[in-house]
């Protein structure tokens, strides 16, 4: 039974497993932390799988579960040493990727929203994985209403922080 | 900026599968490892913190001290405290298990926020509780000993003497005291501040 769970588990984490990298990309810089926080989430997500009851989509569940990983339960650790050492090539976009403006402008825009605070990064997360504010709201645990106004004062942040 | 912010979206969505991926082996790996994550160091602390207290509100026993005094009558009065004292450490207990289990990453971020601290400032609340306990009995101790113990009773005719006393017991209990509080605000400083930052954060969203 508790095999099964495992399985089944370990199977949809691995074809879900870019919600979890998406979200390293943004509350991490540099490959160790990335594989530390991915690996947090991991054991966070696996915690809690007896009590995932199939009702909403596997994603939607690991969405919430890795958010709230990443802003409340992780510490930066001192556990690199201990962590699995996966095969990885850079997660990264290099810089020589960019070239033409539009890049430039992209590149720019992925620091900007590298300065924000750890919520304003859900938001902006949430967003560009194009859910819904009611979604938005619950997850965060703020009204919807909040939440717009919210995600409009960091758009306005952003443009601040690229045209200074 | 809209169109700026599409432009994000829009690499965001063309990224999205260029992350190296993960293998069922490393997955099987990875859930076989410990979690860091604050909650698990927050059980241990309290959990530590709960044992060291519960050890010193034992240790700190002064029914032999009343037995040497033959004081029979307060020995009775010190015993119902001691119950009393079993049963407020039964109750925070309690509390901090019921906290505990609260805490639920599926909840919202808010609500989990709120829980963690939640938990913690039941663990805050009974050191206070065992150090107001200690204060209070060490000046109710004070107070009984130079009234009952007759070698006392003879320094203190000396108000000299009785001042230098009371002002060395106050100096000790604020210096207690005073430890306290500044562990407290490390352990917080250094364990909660980012957990604050986000909380307050969230809170002021819907302010």
């Amino acid at each position: 039974m508790s095999e099964n769970l495992e399985q089944s588990f370990v199977k949809q984490l691995k074809d879900n497993q870019n919600i979890i990298h998406k979200i390293c990309r943004l509350y991490t810089s540099g490959e160790d932390a990335h594989k530390d926080l991915f690996q947090e989430i991991t054991i966070q997500l696996w915690k809690a799988f007896p009590k995932f009851r199939g009702d909403s989509k596997f994603s939607t569940w690991a969405y919430r579960v890795a958010l709230n990983t990443a802003i409340t339960l992780y510490r930066k650790s001192t556990r690199s040493i201990s962590t699995v050492d996966y095969e990885s090539k850079s997660y990264f976009i290099s810089q020589e990727d960019y070239n033409s403006d539009e890049e430039d402008q992209i590149k720019l825009l992925y620091q900007a929203v590298h300065q924000l605070n750890d919520i304003e990064k859900a938001l902006i997360f949430m967003y560009l994985e194009d859910k819904d504010y009611t979604e938005i709201a619950e997850t965060l645990g703020i009204s919807e209403v909040n939440a717009r106004v919210k995600m409009n004062r960091i758009k306005g942040k952003l443009k601040k922080i690229l045209n200074p | 900026m809209i169109e700026e912010l599409d432009l994000l979206k829009k690499d965001w969505k063309k990224t999205e599968n260029s992350f190296q991926q993960i293998t069922e082996v490393d997955i099987y790996k990875m859930i076989h490892k410990n979690s860091s994550s604050i909650v698990k160091l927050i059980l241990i602390i309290s959990i530590v913190e709960v044992l060291i207290w519960t050890f010193i509100s034992i240790f700190f026993n002064t029914d032999d001290y009343l037995k040497n005094m033959q004081q029979e009558n307060l020995i009775d009065l010190f015993r119902y405290l001691t119950i009393f004292n079993y049963g407020v450490i039964a109750v925070f207990i309690y509390f901090f298990y019921v906290n505990y289990k609260n805490i639920s990453v599926t909840n919202s971020t808010k609500q989990l926020m709120k829980d963690i601290l939640k938990t913690r400032k039941t663990v805050k609340y009974y050191v206070w509780y065992n150090l107001g306990m200690i204060v209070l009995s060490s000046i109710a101790g004070f107070i009984l000993a130079f009234s009952v113990d007759p070698k006392l009773e003879q320094i203190t005719h000396d108000p000299k003497v009785l001042v230098i006393i009371i002002c060395v017991l106050t100096l000790f209990l604020l210096i207690l005291v005073g430890l306290f509080w500044l562990f407290y605000r490390l352990i917080y400083g250094t364990l909660l501040r980012r957990l604050f930052k986000n909380y307050t954060e969230l809170k002021k969203i819907d302010l």
